[in-house]
């Protein structure tokens, strides 16, 4: 999303308005173009037919109609992941857990989707976003059903790790709105996808407890059976979103991959050189580590909280499950927020600014995660959990506001690293701060923000020649050094780096308003 | 006007900081270890004869009865100890083996906060003879190793004595409690059907699309 993308943000926000729409800077031509099949499109398209706008309240096929499906398939992988938690003082009694059992099977349920993000790129190339959603969702659907047969500790961890596979499914909602919506758009369109998504988290703290004593006063079931009975809800939803996505989904504006025949107007790459291009670039390892710190630590109290309320504050099941939603449901407004605010200030101050505001919200996220673990009463820990929420969130957020600058030639395995980086992160916090006794879990809570606040401190080191970092001010470097330079003498020769240059002609937003008037002021000078 | 809204926050801010404190004041429960144990307890399950069988014995849910039986220590009668004892309340609890690695079950010796004693079985009203109970185990009790504790109230629910069925380090005369599983025939097959639809379902899909596209 670069800066100078005039959002039409009508500030009408305030959904007086029939359709929240945020434009692109593409002012005049909308065209109103025909698919490959002569269907007009409801919305204005670019000449790949990828959308220029958002209608978020329209289902039209093809681009909003993926875009709801994308966010409600990975909404419901998050809602599957993360239903254990707040039935888990249930569980942990009918299947004898130990508290290393419970940490071991949370490190689990985050550490699966490690491995199914790394293929679902692939599969995404191969078949189409649509396949691999949908293959995806109906074959984790099985792992979900397993959940009301485990007997012990051994099966619940492996159950929860199959299970996890499905959070793949943010590889194929984010492959799949680049498919369908305009680079300028896109990065809303990932934000606002990604926290809804996310949103699944909270919504299953909601809903599996209500699910559980439902079946418990309605049917007159055991305790150890209604919670079983309860992990049916999230298989059906599996099955059912899997058909949904099979039948109402296409690939791209115009078809399905098997349907259409690719014009070759795409270069491809070599996967090593991609690879090795991300390899050699330090940033990308600086967001793996801090976004381990916003998405990890969001993963790991998914996990957690539910039971934290539980046995802290004595409160019964259901209570325990609404508080720890609220932490989940606070993406609907904090991811896309951190976003916007990484694009607000970058107007003004650049990438600077974004590295600024990335590492104030998430030391600040850090700063309260230590608060609750040291706040003592049932309403200030839930206050203070909720500004604690907000902040990781956005700090989620506001990480891909820069991750797009980091690598042209290798955004897609810059973007699985940083992803795979937060899933670390959780495994990391789980195992250091709630797999033993040796402390409590409030203890744990407090330890695992300081850890975050040290941690964040690594952006302080990013530094791009063009732009500068958080200390240090750029270099008289061009944006067309940084990008050309992930090309050798030999692929430039060959023209292969042009789209790259296109990218860093755009990208020129990132120096910030003032040094965009001073170059504008100073005489032009030669590429 | 600005200052004044700001006073009145300042003051409403003020009386709930001091609430909290009261609250929280107010939170402090019985020292455990200031109780006395004052009532002898004894808990039989049907149809096993405890001085002469195991020390350690099992109960399953569902089939087995526990018989309770409490009564103030007979050295103690015509003392007055029990002046103020009204409420007897029996309690299944932990055992130290089944609270290794679970801090929901903690003991701690506050006993607002203390965690062992959790399963409540029932309450009786306090009588100089002693009384019984006839407990059949709930269905939701985990498995695990237990003893019975009874307090002794007084008429405002502050604890005054105990009584257990085991000795100080809780070692000796468990119960081990076998649990259900919750697994039934039914949901197993329910599971195995969904399971195998879920994939059929998606085999179907890809191979009616793929025979569609040729």
């Amino acid at each position: 999303m670069a800066p100078s993308t005039e959002m039409r943000a009508d500030a009408e926000i305030n959904g007086h308005q029939k359709a929240y729409e945020i434009g692109g800077a593409g002012g005049g031509f909308e065209m109103e173009a025909t698919d490959l099949k002569g269907r007009k499109f409801s919305l204005p398209v670019d000449s790949e037919h990828k959308a220029k706008k958002l209608k978020l309240y329209s289902f039209a096929a093809p681009h909003m109609r993926t875009f709801h499906l994308s966010w409600i398939s990975f909404c419901i992988c998050f809602f599957s992941t993360f239903a254990a938690p707040p039935l888990m003082p249930v569980i942990r009694d009918n299947l004898n857990l130990s508290k290393g059992d419970i940490a071991n099977a949370g490190i689990a349920s985050v550490s699966g989707s490690i491995i199914s993000r790394l293929l679902m790129g692939t599969i995404c190339d191969l078949v189409g976003p649509r396949y691999g959603c949908a293959i995806l969702i109906m074959v984790t659907a099985p792992a979900v059903f397993c959940m009301s047969i485990v007997n012990g500790p051994t099966g619940f961890i492996l159950v929860r790790f199959f299970i996890s596979f499905a959070l793949a499914t943010f590889v194929s909602c984010q492959f799949w709105m680049s498919s369908m919506f305009t680079s300028k758009i896109v990065g809303l369109a990932n934000g606002l996808a990604a926290g809804w998504g996310n949103l699944g988290g909270g919504i299953t703290q909601l809903i599996m407890p209500l699910v559980y004593d439902l079946i418990r006063t309605s049917f007159g079931a055991d305790d150890y059976v209604a919670w079983r009975l309860a992990f049916f809800l999230p298989g059906v939803m599996h099955i059912t979103m899997g058909l949904i996505v099979l039948i109402l989904g296409q690939d791209l504006p115009d078809g399905n991959y098997r349907q259409l025949q690719k014009s070759g107007n795409k270069i491809s790459d070599s996967f090593a050189k991609v690879l090795y291009c991300a390899v050699t670039n330090y940033r990308m390892y600086i967001f793996a580590l801090t976004y381990g710190f916003c998405l990890g630590v969001e993963l790991t109290v998914d996990n957690i909280i539910a039971e934290y309320f539980y046995d802290r504050f004595d409160v019964n099941l259901h209570t325990a499950g609404i508080i720890a939603s609220t932490f989940g449901l606070m993406n609907l407004v904090a991811r896309p927020l951190g976003g916007v605010s990484s694009d607000l200030i970058a107007m003004r101050f650049g990438m600077r600014g974004r590295l600024w505001i990335l590492w104030t919200i998430q030391t600040l996220g850090g700063f309260f995660c230590i608060i609750l673990g040291i706040t003592n009463g049932l309403v200030p820990s839930i206050v203070v959990m909720l500004v604690f929420s907000f902040f990781v969130q956005a700090a989620c957020g506001a990480t891909f506001g820069v991750i797009p600058f980091i690598s042209r030639r290798s955004l897609g395995v810059v973007s699985g690293a940083t992803g795979a980086g937060g899933n670390v992160g959780s495994i990391l916090t789980q195992l250091l701060f709630f797999s033993s006794s040796r402390f409590s879990t409030e203890a744990g809570i407090k330890l695992m923000g300081v850890m975050s606040v040290a941690c964040t401190t690594v952006i302080l080191f990013t530094y791009f020649p063009q732009w500068g970092g958080m200390l240090c001010p750029p270099t008289k470097a061009t944006e067309e050094d940084y990008y050309a330079s992930e090309w050798t003498r030999d692929e430039q020769a060959a023209g292969l780096h042009l789209a790259s240059l296109k990218f860093a002609e755009n990208a020129k937003g990132e120096r910030g308003k003032s040094r965009l008037v001073a170059s504008a002021a100073a005489p032009a000078t030669n590429l | 006007m600005a200052f004044e809204l700001l006073q009145c926050h300042l003051r409403i801010l003020f009386l709930w900081l001091v609430a909290m404190a009261l609250v929280l004041a107010a939170e402090g429960g019985v020292l455990f270890s200031s109780l006395e144990e004052t009532m002898v307890v004894t808990a039989d399950i049907q149809g096993q004869n405890w001085t002469d069988g195991p020390r350690i014995r099992t109960a399953r849910v569902g089939d087995d009865h526990m018989l309770i039986k409490w009564a103030l220590n007979s050295t103690l009668t015509g003392l007055g100890v029990d002046r103020e004892y009204t409420t007897v309340k029996i309690r299944l609890c932990f055992a130290p083996i089944s609270q290794v690695e679970r801090g929901w079950r903690k003991t701690n010796n506050d006993l607002r906060k203390d965690k062992t004693c959790s399963i409540p079985i029932t309450s009786q009203k306090y009588t100089t003879e002693g009384n019984f109970t006839d407990w059949t185990i709930r269905r939701n009790v985990p498995g695990a190793s237990y003893f019975v504790r009874v307090y002794v109230s007084d008429v405002n629910g502050t604890q005054l004595a105990y009584g257990q069925t085991t000795d100080r380090l809780k070692t000796s005369n468990l119960i081990i409690i076998q649990p259900i599983t919750g697994r039934h025939l039914s949901i197993d097959v329910a599971s195995v059907v969904f399971s195998i639809s879920s994939v059929g379902a998606l085999l179907g899909f890809l191979i009616a699309e793929f025979r569609r596209m040729k």
